[in-house]
């Protein structure tokens, strides 16, 4: 019988950890768990107890990028939006790499400070989907504050409203394989560079 | 000057220098909560804990685990004198802000 939070869920937050914090927080979050949560709660609501502060540090190791990632697709809609044009191309060069680019060193910096290759992934799939949320927020107070008949027509020749509200919950899984590939540099390179 | 501490950030090293040797996280989201009479993440207390000893206000070492535990080890923290140095501040700030004022307030509004 499991006398412990889900192995899952600490496997989650080996990923978000530095590898030398994970002992020490899990070792805090189990003794919590084992000798208040658990005799008080009964073991479901224990258990969701301990998923709830797994996400807590989930989100904090995610919520920058997140944030860094929202402000870029914004930034771009907004600029479609009130600098019209109809050359796209060298826009969407400089947003593209902008996005790979965060997703990037997001997965390299968290796989780093975890030593995991899974980390990468992780992070940009938590990251992706908290942009998503950012970003579809953020184009809507555009729309709230610029929606006079100007804006409107440049709206629809930049691949219209529906666009712009929709990919953000697209980029969740080629993030999540960017933020991969990053991740595999950043462990490797801990596992290249580790003191011997 | 000191270092400008938040209200939790306080917390955190008050019940750092109350726990004495046994200020490891969980006795000190225990002693916060028992202060503050609430709930607290520990989340919340591990991240002021690790960007407390960033700012050299604490520092760690690591202590045995236990069984309970199974086996992980506990991070035991410290107040530095950039630490208390940084508490004197905060409460002289707060008694500059209080001079004069009688506590609890009353007749004000």
């Amino acid at each position: 019988m499991r006398t412990g939070p889900p192995h899952w869920a600490e496997a989650l937050l080996r990923l978000f950890l530095k590898r030398e914090v994970f002992a020490t927080v899990s070792g805090d979050l189990l003794e919590q768990y084992r000798d208040s949560i658990h005799p008080a709660r009964g073991r479901l609501r224990a258990d969701q107890w301990y998923l709830t502060q797994v996400s807590g540090f989930v989100l904090r190791g995610a919520r920058l990028w997140a944030a860094l990632f929202a402000a870029a697709y914004v930034a771009r809609t907004a600029l479609d939006w009130l600098r019209p044009t109809t050359d796209f191309h060298a826009r969407s060069e400089v947003s593209t790499a902008l996005a790979a680019g965060i997703l990037l060193v997001s997965g390299f910096w968290t796989a780093w400070r975890s030593g995991s290759f899974a980390a990468g992934a992780a992070v940009g799939l938590v990251t992706t989907a908290i942009a998503a949320v950012l970003s579809i927020g953020g184009v809507a107070l555009l729309l709230a504050i610029w929606h006079d008949p100007a804006t409107m027509t440049a709206i629809r020749g930049s691949g219209n409203l529906q666009e712009s509200l929709v990919l953000p919950t697209f980029l969740i899984l080629p993030g999540m394989l960017i933020a991969g590939v990053g991740g595999v540099a950043g462990a490797t390179a801990k596992r290249l560079l580790r003191p011997v | 000057m000191a270092d400008v501490l938040g209200t939790f950030e306080q917390a955190v090293l008050l019940a750092t220098i109350r726990l004495a040797d046994k200020a490891y996280g969980r006795a000190i989201l225990r002693e916060i909560e028992t202060r503050l009479g609430r709930e607290v993440a520990p989340g919340a207390v591990h991240a002021t804990l690790e960007r407390l000893e960033d700012k050299g206000l604490l520092k760690s070492h690591l202590g045995a685990g236990t069984p309970i535990r199974a086996g992980r080890p506990r991070r035991y923290y410290q107040v530095q004198s950039k630490g208390v140095a940084a508490l004197n501040d905060a409460r002289a700030t707060v008694e500059d802000l209080w001079r004069g004022l009688r506590w609890p307030l009353k007749g004000y509004v």
